[in-house]
Parts: C-alpha cells; sequence; structure tokens
C-alpha cells in the first residue's frame, strides 16, 4: 500500500525537460548581448515561454500530487505499458535491433575504410614507368652487361633492380635485345652470372632515367641463384633446380638511340638463342608461380603489376 | 579410446587430489619460475655482451649489421635468420619444380593442422610416457629432423663465385700451386664459372648430372692442350656430355683453366 | 584477520593493511591477486613447468626493449640502416638495448618450442586444456610472423633478401598467393610502403595479438590448474589403485596372518 504524501514532508518536483530549453534560453540571452540583439531577442523568448512551461509544470505537479491518487496500479519499478499496445510496440524488441545495428554500421564505417586503405593501395597504381638505359653504342654487340638500374626514380634507391642484357645485332634492320631480368622465379633470390663480371670495366652512365651501372660479363655457365641451386642457361632457360620456368625478361624499345626497357613479362621457355629465339610470353606472374602446364591452374588470376 | 565421462571423473579426482595434496604456487612453484627467468635474463644480457664485443675478439655471434640492403645487388648470398634454417634447407630439397609448392606451403600447413588437431586425435587420459611409444616417436622424429634440417640448412653452400672463391687459398696450399699465377688465375675463373654447380672440388660444390670430381685431375696426364679442346667444346671430346661449352671465355682465360686443372694432382 | 596479542599490534596492522583493503573493496583486484598467488598446485611439480614462465620473461623482456628501440629506429627505407647503426654505436646503452631484443627473438622462440615439446609430452594439451593447446599454437604461429617482420627492420642485405623469399613463399600459395603477397608487400615489389607496414605489423598488430592470446593462455592455466608430471601417481589411464590394507606375506617364513575370529583346528 502506498502512503500517501502528508503536507510535512517536502514536495519533490516531477521530473521535467522544460528546465532545459530555460537554460537554452537564459544562455542564449547572454550571449545575445554580446553578440547580437536578435538573438538576445530569441533568448528572452525562450527563457519565458520554457520558463512559464516549467513553473506551471511544478505547481500543477504538487496538485496532482496532494490531489486525489492515480490509478497507477504498485508496480516493481518496470515501465508501466497498457497491455493492449504490448503487441504494436514491441519496444525491447526494437531496442535490441536498434542497438545491434547501430553497432553494426559503426563497426562498418570504422573498420571498412580503415582496412580498405591498408589493402587496397598494393593493387592500384603499380604500372611500372620505362627505363632509359643509355646510348645503344655502350652495349657491344654479342656481349652480356649486368646493368643495375632504378625501376622507379620517384622512389629511388628501393626500386633499385639488375638485369642481364645483351645486343644481338640487327635482324633485318630491327635492333635484337636480349634483356633478362636478375630476380630467380622460384622464390626471388638475386641470380647471379655463372662466370667472370669484369668490374674494373665498369662504368657508369646518366640517363633519363637517372644513374645506370654497366659492367660487362662473360656468364659461361648461364645464370645461377645462389639461394637453393637454380640455374639457368645463357637465354633464361631453366636447367637445374626448383625454378618453375624461365627468367623473366623486359619488353625493350630502341627511342632516340637509347635502349629503353619497358614491362616485365614472364616466359615458359626460350627456343634457340639471341635475335632468332622463339620466346613462350606470359603475363607477369610472381616467383614460384606456374604459367603453363597444369600448375597454371592453381594461379588464374594475378594481381596488377 | 577414453570417453567423455571418463574424462571429466579423471578430472575430477585431478581437482580432489590437489586440493589435499597440493602446495601453494606462491612460494613453491613461484620460486622454480623466478629462478628459471632470472637465468633466461642473464643469458639474454650475456649474449647482447657477446654479440659486441666477442670473446677475446672473435666474434663468434656474427656481425653487428650487414651491408645496407642493395635490391640490384649482384652477389649477395642470401640466408634466413637461424630459427628459419630448416625450411630453408627444405627448399633446397625439394628440387623438383612441381614440387615447390610442397615445400613452401604444404609441409608447413600440414604440420600447423597436425598441431591444432593433436587434442582431438589423441583422446587418450593416458600421460605415462612409457604407454605412450606414438607420442615418443613423434617427439623423436620431429626433434632429429628439425634438428638435422636446421644443421643442414646452416652448412650449405653455394656454388656460386663468392663461396667459393673463399675456399681459393686452402685449395692452393693442398695442391701447391700458391705460385703458379697462372694457376691461381684459373682457379678464380673456376670459381666464377659455376663449375662446382655440377663439379665437386677438395669438398666444395655439389655432384651433378655426372660430372667427376675434379680435386686430382692433373694426376691423369691428360695434359694441357685437351683441358683446352674439352673446355671448348666438352660434347666434342666427350659424346653425350651435359656439360656446356666455355669457349666464350676466350684463348687466355682458357689457358689459365686449364693450367689450374693440371696443377690439381690430389691434396698431398 | 589473526589474533593480536595487544591492541596497538592490532592498530598496525590494520594502518598496513589499509590501502590494500580499500583497493579491493573498490576493485576485487587484491583478491584476485591472492587467488593467483596462493592457488593450489600439485605438490610434483617440476623444473620442466618453468619453462612456460620463462618464455613469459623472454617476451616481456622484447617488449620492454622494443618499446626502448622505437624511440630511435626510423621505420624509411632511406634512414633505416642508418637508425640501426645509430642505435648500435651512438646512443647511449643502445647496443645492449638492440642486442638483448636481437637475441632475446631467438632465445624466446627456442623456449617456445621447448615449452611446446615439454607440454606434448606432459599430456598436458588433454581434456580439459585442449583449448589451451590450441590458443598455444596460435602463438606460436604469431610469434613466428613477428619474427619475420621485424628481421626486415634493420634493412640490411640479408633483411632485405631473406623477406624477400618470405613474401615470395607465401605468394606460391595456390589462388589466393599472389594476392597474399601483395598485400604483404604493400604493392607489386617491395616499396617504401614494405618497410613501415612491416614495422606496424611488428609493433602494433601482432604484439596486440599476442598479449591478447598470451593473457588468454594464462587465465586458462591459472582456471584448469597446471599438471602434474608424467611419473606422478595420476598420470595413469584409470583411477588409482586402492592402498591394500596390509603388506602380503607368503607364510613361507612366517605364520600367514589368519582373519581375526578364526579358531585354531585342533590338531595345530
Amino acid at each position: 500500500m502506498e502512503e500517501r504524501p502528508g503536507d510535512d514532508r517536502p514536495q519533490l518536483p516531477p521530473p521535467s525537460l522544460w528546465p532545459v530549453g530555460f537554460a537554452v534560453g537564459v544562455v542564449c540571452l547572454l550571449v545575445g548581448l554580446v553578440v547580437s540583439w536578435w538573438v538576445a531577442a530569441a533568448g528572452a523568448a525562450l527563457a519565458l515561454i520554457f520558463g512559464f512551461l516549467w513553473v506551471r509544470d511544478v505547481v500543477s505537479g504538487r496538485e496532482r500530487a496532494t490531489g486525489p491518487s492515480s490509478d497507477e496500479p504498485a508496480t516493481d519499478g518496470a515501465p508501466a505499458i497498457p497491455e493492449h499496445e504490448a503487441e504494436r510496440f514491441p519496444r525491447s524488441k526494437f531496442l535490441e535491433g536498434a542497438t545491434l545495428g547501430l553497432g553494426a554500421l559503426i563497426g562498418a564505417l570504422v573498420t571498412l575504410p580503415v582496412v580498405a586503405a591498408a589493402l587496397v593501395p598494393g593493387f592500384v597504381k603499380q604500372k611500372s614507368k620505362p627505363v632509359n638505359l643509355g646510348p645503344l653504342a655502350n652495349f657491344k654487340e654479342g656481349q652480356y652487361y649486368v646493368a643495375t638500374f632504378e625501376r622507379n626514380q620517384k622512389e629511388g634507391y628501393i626500386s633499385r633492380m639488375s638485369a642481364f642484357i645483351r645486343n644481338n645485332g640487327s635482324t633485318n634492320g630491327k635492333p635484337s635485345f636480349t634483356c633478362i631480368s636478375n630476380r630467380c622465379v622460384h622464390l626471388g633470390c638475386p641470380v647471379q652470372a655463372g662466370g667472370p663480371v669484369f668490374d674494373k670495366e665498369s662504368k657508369t652512365v646518366k640517363s633519363g632515367s637517372g644513374e645506370v651501372d654497366l659492367t660487362p660479363a662473360l656468364p659461361a655457365a648461364g645464370f645461377i641463384c645462389p639461394c637453393h641451386g637454380g640455374a639457368y642457361d645463357q637465354e633464361g632457360n631453366r636447367i637445374a633446380g626448383p625454378p618453375v620456368r624461365a627468367l623473366n625478361r623486359f619488353e625493350f624499345a630502341i627511342v632516340e638511340d637509347h635502349l629503353v626497357l619497358g614491362d616485365m613479362y614472364s616466359v615458359a621457355k626460350v627456343d634457340g638463342s639471341g635475335a632468332s629465339a622463339k620466346i613462350h610470353k606470359y603475363d607477369l606472374a610472381g616467383p614460384g608461380q606456374h604459367v603453363d602446364g597444369p600448375e597454371q591452374l592453381l594461379y588464374p588470376l594475378q594481381p596488377p603489376h | 579410446m577414453s570417453s567423455l565421462d571418463q574424462r571429466r571423473a579423471g578430472f575430477q579426482r585431478y581437482k580432489a587430489r590437489v586440493k589435499k595434496d597440493g602446495k601453494p604456487f606462491y612460494p613453491f612453484a613461484m620460486f622454480h619460475d623466478t629462478v628459471m627467468s632470472l637465468v633466461v635474463v642473464c643469458v639474454i644480457i650475456g649474449l647482447a655482451v657477446i654479440w659486441r664485443y666477442g670473446i677475446s675478439g672473435n666474434h663468434i655471434l656474427g656481425s653487428l649489421i650487414g651491408a645496407p640492403a642493395d635490391p640490384g645487388t649482384r652477389n649477395f648470398v642470401p640466408r634466413p635468420d637461424w630459427y628459419f634454417y630448416f625450411l630453408f634447407y627444405l627448399l633446397r630439397i625439394f628440387k623438383w619444380p612441381e614440387s615447390v609448392i610442397l615445400a613452401t606451403i604444404g609441409i608447413p600447413t600440414l604440420c600447423l593442422v597436425l598441431l591444432l588437431i593433436l587434442p582431438f586425435v589423441d583422446t587418450r587420459t593416458e600421460r605415462r610416457l612409457s604407454r605412450r611409444p606414438v607420442a615418443i616417436v613423434a617427439a623423436a622424429l620431429v626433434i632429429v629432423s628439425m634438428g638435422v634440417l636446421t644443421y643442414k640448412g646452416a652448412t650449405a653452400q653455394e656454388a656460386i663465385a663468392s663461396e667459393v672463391k673463399a675456399a681459393i687459398p686452402s685449395w692452393a696450399k693442398k695442391q701447391g700451386f700458391q705460385n703458379n699465377q697462372e694457376a691461381l688465375k684459373g682457379a678464380n675463373l673456376f670459381a666464377e664459372s659455376g663449375c662446382t654447380n655440377c663439379h665437386t672440388y677438395l669438398g666444395t660444390g655439389s655432384s651433378n648430372l655426372g660430372a667427376p670430381d675434379l680435386s686430382a685431375e692433373g694426376a691423369k696426364g691428360k695434359g694441357i692442350q685437351f683441358q683446352i679442346d674439352h673446355l671448348t667444346c666438352p660434347s666434342c671430346v666427350n659424346p653425350g656430355s651435359p656439360m656446356p661449352p666455355f669457349k666464350a671465355l676466350g684463348p687466355d682465360n682458357l689457358k689459365a683453366l686449364a693450367t689450374f686443372l693440371e696443377a690439381s694432382k690430389g691434396s698431398k | 584477520m589473526a589474533v593480536t596479542s595487544t591492541k596497538k599490534r592490532g592498530k598496525l596492522e590494520g594502518a598496513a593493511m589499509y590501502p590494500l583493503d580499500w583497493l579491493e573493496e573498490r576493485s576485487g583486484l587484491v583478491g584476485g591477486i591472492k587467488y593467483f598467488l596462493f592457488r593450489k598446485v600439485p605438490g610434483d611439480t617440476s623444473w620442466w613447468h618453468t619453462l612456460g614462465s620463462a618464455t613469459l620473461t623472454a617476451f616481456l623482456v622484447q617488449l620492454v626493449t622494443g618499446v626502448i628501440l622505437a624511440m630511435y629506429y626510423k621505420p624509411d627505407v632511406n634512414s633505416a640502416h642508418e637508425s640501426v647503426q645509430h642505435i648500435t654505436h651512438d646512443v647511449w646503452g643502445g647496443w645492449l638495448v638492440r642486442g638483448m631484443h636481437r637475441w632475446g627473438a631467438s632465445v624466446f622462440i627456442i623456449l617456445l618450442f621447448m615449452h611446446m615439446g615439454r607440454v606434448f609430452l606432459f599430456g598436458a594439451y588433454k581434456y580439459p586444456r585442449e583449448l589451451n593447446w590450441i590458443v598455444g599454437v596460435l602463438i606460436l604461429a604469431t610469434a613466428l610472423f613477428e619474427g619475420l617482420t621485424g628481421y626486415l627492420l634493420p634493412f640490411d642485405q640479408t633483411a632485405y633478401w631473406a623477406t624477400v623469399v618470405a613474401i615470395n613463399i607465401n605468394g606460391t600459395a595456390p589462388f589466393v598467393g599472389p594476392y597474399l603477397a601483395t598485400i604483404l608487400r604493400g604493392g607489386a615489389e617491395i616499396g617504401p610502403d614494405t618497410l613501415a607496414r612491416f614495422y606496424s605489423i611488428h609493433m602494433l598488430l601482432v604484439p596486440g595479438a599476442l598479449i591478447g592470446l598470451i593473457g588468454l593462455h594464462l587465465y586458462l592455466v591459472v582456471r584448469l590448474g597446471v599438471t602434474s608430471p608424467p611419473w606422478s601417481k595420476d598420470a595413469a589411464d584409470r583411477p588409482p589403485d586402492p592402498e591394500p590394507s596390509a603388506p602380503p606375506r607368503s607364510g613361507l617364513v612366517q605364520p600367514a596372518p589368519r582373519a581375526a575370529g578364526v579358531r585354531r583346528r585342533p590338531s595345530e
């Protein structure tokens, strides 16, 4: 049985939102005194209106408390939902769904852009620029050179790589070059020339793509990988060890009498040698990834290179 | 196989026994832990000190840092950290291109899967080692094979110039050609030209494609001209030989190589 | 509370215990720590059981030394190598912190494997500790990945090329390999982004994961209890045999014990 509140006990006003509006009004009034008369006027109006509503609430609330008791049934603290409305507004279910839904939305908003920023940049803008290796005169015919250059001038030193270049002379007026990448196609180790490399005759050429080191070499035994026993012949074909195909090669072009290296591509094998070599070309694949044979099914789609 | 109920009952017995006969973690077990942790910290500090100062000047733990990374390098021999040597050697064992993926992905993934499913494969409550033969054999196999693979990975050598050249002074001493300039030049060419990919010589190199050991080539009395002819065109001299021609080295280099081979009489 | 002889002593103890009581009433932490320290463990735990906490110590050494190194290291491809040399030669005590971190990594891996081997041989992965074993295997894989990312950071030749090979090993995985390699590298080739990426993973992502996993691992150890060694009485696959009431005697030397209440036969 609820105890009726008597006159000797302090009366607490019922909860009300009007004081908030009143406070906002007072603040606007004070700020407006400094900033602008219109704001002050709006603030005064707000304060008056909400003040009036607040006072009315307090007064009428007190009357209601001392008046006849309301018909509220004794509750155990749970909000009293009129029964006939329970099916129409299943409030707790809505709250559950809204909480989880909003939570999922927040989670997605935070994680998806962040994860995308971590993962996506590796797949866009990966095209490499052509590299100018200097005047053709530096490449004596039939002689292999180890050329060390920067693939991307903006990135600088980190983009250095070496390639084995051989001038095969001209066939029908078209110059032919063999441009073999020195990254092993087993797992990417730097392949070495299988023969003497004449460091004393090395020279540095300044070209449009920065500095290029050219060192003559005599890879009589082909090219050998120092890591796991891979060996290639002078055309880059695999002759021993775990490499899964021939060494990658570069497209090349002659621009204003300079040798320019283009995109890298993968090679399954090379028949013949020199200018008349038949190169079985494929799109660039990573080391250890087969480009022909049944194993190529394991690597159907390459990311952009 | 013990049923789930048996295992649950066993755990209840364990809990009762610990309650009755157990000792508080602190200080009994924690004392052991603290001593061992102190040992670990001292070992780590000791290793750091030895790395920095060496033992009587010998830097037995390697250099403090190598040359800066050069992505365009022409003469570096990559090696992983020591605890990956077993995987490194595994990659060298699987020499056939079709089997590469077994060594890189297949075996490591298989090991990881076996480790993860272990508690579901072995559901016996038996823990006495004398009654767990499979466990003992498996543990012994794993420890021995990882140890062997790690050791072989650590000692793996490559048949390329930089590694082979390091052995030339000892060759010169053993074969007695340290004063023969031509032979020394030939020895350098021998190291640079990848010969040790297929030939062994005084313990260096690997034997491939049936290539003979050349440590005592000079004792066979074939003569310098034969060596030059053979190097120029091996399959002309030795029909069916898989050895590539080295004509491109030029007559001077070929003569030096031939001199080196003829000076190799076999270690004294 | 223990009974005190004098009121004054009780007051002193009360004053000393006051901060702990204040903390305990507001957080329950003191009770938690007391539970951890004074929980019962089997009475026959051995030195083999110290390998787990030794591994934890090595990890903590890595954490602390890693934080200090991060104050001087520069994760940029053009200054990383230089900053490591700076730490080794110029920073006061830098050589010690760097040495401890580098060798602490090896010690951590060794202790991890030894701890795993000990748990395997003791059968401590069996019910109800299967989840703990799985968490442990995840810790192993994560710790190996931590070593891999950390190895690139000095950015010398060994670091660079070992990382090239490691990334390409991942690249050989079927279907997803090329994408996995690109994600690790942050591009088609190792570039300036790769080092920063590895640094972030090594410093933030993996240590966070390791701390979480190790925390879970320790929680499970405390909750499920420490296993006794396999030479302990309860290591068998069945309840322990009940103690015999009296030692059996053969009856040849001494008369066999007679059950109480049996009358001697008149002939004896």
